[in-house]
């Protein structure tokens, strides 16, 4: 996790009033289905009558405008990455589904396939600034700083998990290196600031493992932080989404997982919803078609569904209900 | 979200405060599968002795709310807690006049219209007294009519009164106490429950 921090980047109360809503989707391991679940996504919100942009993070393994149906995009976030574009509305195309539009990111310069960071920050902040109602970002797999921006400065972004230890391990890594990235944004004392950099290091020697353990630390350096760092805890609601679930406990496993966020980082997850193992799943994935739009009524389709249908909730309250 | 210890006993099993003693017996079968060895939700964050803590707490949790008394009294304490964070919140929201006027509605017994009054006086209708204590607008306005077989048990209506008594500027745990005692004697008392409205 590296690259340093930007007051920039952490501005939740400065956020446009009528700017696009960043959907991250994240979950730290390769092949759990991030990309499913963003095109699925995506697709079901542009159906159900938003102006969605879905953007392929995944500069190094682009595939997005596949799963979307798009063979050759004409444009790429590449050329913005690599400063030969600043307008993104120039990069994006239409897609086969009404009210979707794909910003692709497909021809990076392998040299140096990562924006800068003062070009990452001034994309995030171009990706709000987009007309649209959500702008759904398929991100890499990993925890490198380039991923983790676009999920740290949402309040509640989505992580992607598949019913199997590897893919655990690394979505508790993923929240926390995302937890802590926006922790260092947020607090101003120097001091504390170089505290949360130690607590980054998992086998710092002060004993320091979780972010109770530092907010511990932080309080007694300096109780104004404290109050801050509690504010921070408070408004990071992290949504689980089981994907490729099969039997009752791995649905069972979103509760699971949120109750280990909630006591043992002291991180508010939420549980948003399970999509089931289905084999339309797989054949929609070679149909290079999203799974809603090419078998709307198949069982995982369903539960896409349900998933959309609760971000589409105005209600904040209405989210956080329990799943299924 | 605060560290573990800071968390009530409801919300380390997860479930609501008004959770039935089905849904606390669920919510701790869960918990106890999450935190045992070699769950797969604990996956990589296990090796730490903070697990033994959270068993702890989440046992602590389940003995005293499974047990009816225990849980009354945790319940009181909970309102207790809940009845001095908001006075002074209901305190700042006054004008000293008024204030004034209130030492005096806070003698003698309170019935239902009792409280109507003074939350007329205040100028708050039932829904902006719903939205600060989570209560039931419904219930609210059961207690003001006191449709008392309407009214779940007497340990929430304790609840509800308290948190509308704070709203109103009035002392929570005295009114309540007043409020009460007439909710019990309707229900001691059969022949009386035949005039409720109902």
């Amino acid at each position: 996790m590296g690259g340093r921090p930007d007051r920039e980047l952490f501005r939740g109360d400065e956020r446009p009033v009528r700017g696009a809503r960043l959907l991250p989707v994240g979950g730290g391991k390769g092949g759990v289905g991030k990309t499913f679940v963003a095109a699925n996504l995506a697709a079901l919100l542009a159906r159900a009558g938003g102006r969605v942009v879905a953007v392929d993070g995944d500069l190094e393994g682009a595939n997005l405008h596949t799963a979307l149906g798009v063979r050759r995009p004409n444009g790429s976030l590449a050329a913005y990455v690599a400063e030969r574009e600043d307008d993104l509305g120039k990069l994006m195309e239409d897609t086969p589904i009404a009210g979707l539009r794909l910003l692709a990111a497909t021809g990076s310069d392998l040299g140096t396939p990562q924006p800068s960071h003062e070009r990452r920050v001034q994309l995030i902040r171009d990706l709000r600034r987009l007309d649209a109602d959500f702008v759904v970002i398929d991100l890499g797999a990993g925890t490198d700083a380039a991923v983790m921006d676009y999920f740290m400065v949402c309040d509640d972004g989505i992580v992607v998990i598949a019913p199997e230890p590897t893919s655990i391990e690394n979505a508790y890594a993923f929240m926390r290196a995302a937890f802590y990235r926006r922790l260092q944004l947020a607090m101003i004392s120097h001091d504390v600031r170089t505290i949360v950099r130690v607590a980054m290091d998992e086998q710092n020697d002060r004993g320091i493992r979780t972010p109770h353990d530092l907010l511990r630390e932080v309080e007694r350096i300096d109780p104004g932080e404290g109050a801050r760092f509690a504010a921070t805890m408070r408004d990071f609601h992290p949504r689980i989404i089981v994907n490729d679930a099969r039997t009752a406990e791995d649905i069972r496993l979103g509760f699971a997982v949120r109750s280990v966020c909630r006591k043992y980082f002291a991180i508010d997850a939420e549980y948003l919803g399970y999509v089931n193992h289905d084999v339309a799943a797989r054949s929609s994935i070679r149909d290079c078609r999203p799974l809603v739009e090419g078998s709307p009524k198949s069982s995982a389709s369903v539960y896409l569904a349900r998933i959309a249908s609760k971000l589409l909730a105005p209600d904040r309250s209405a989210v956080r209900e329990e799943p299924v | 979200m605060r560290p573990l210890e800071e968390q009530g006993l409801y919300d380390t099993l997860e479930v609501s405060k008004d959770a039935s003693p089905e849904e606390i017996e669920r919510a701790y079968q869960l918990a106890r599968s999450v935190w045992e060895q070699g769950s797969l939700a604990g996956y990589g964050v296990f090796e730490s002795g903070d697990v033994e803590r959270i068993r702890e707490r989440v046992e602590l949790a389940y003995r005293t709310l499974r047990d009816p008394e225990a849980r009354r009294a945790y319940d009181a304490r909970l309102e207790e807690a809940a009845d001095a964070a908001a006075q002074p919140a209901a305190a700042r929201s006054l004008d000293p006049l008024q204030a004034m006027d209130d030492l005096n509605e806070a003698e003698g017994e309170f019935d239902g219209e009792r409280l109507r009054r003074v939350r007329l006086q205040r100028g708050l209708e039932l829904e902006e007294i719903a939205k600060i204590t989570k209560v039931n607008p419904t219930y609210l306005r059961f207690i003001e009519e006191e449709r008392f077989d309407d009214l779940p048990a007497a340990v929430y209506v304790r609840g509800f009164v308290v948190g509308y008594a704070s709203c109103v500027g009035l002392e929570g745990r005295r009114v309540a106490k007043s409020y009460m005692t007439r909710y019990e004697e309707s229900r001691d008392n059969p022949r009386r429950r035949l005039f409720s409205r109902r």
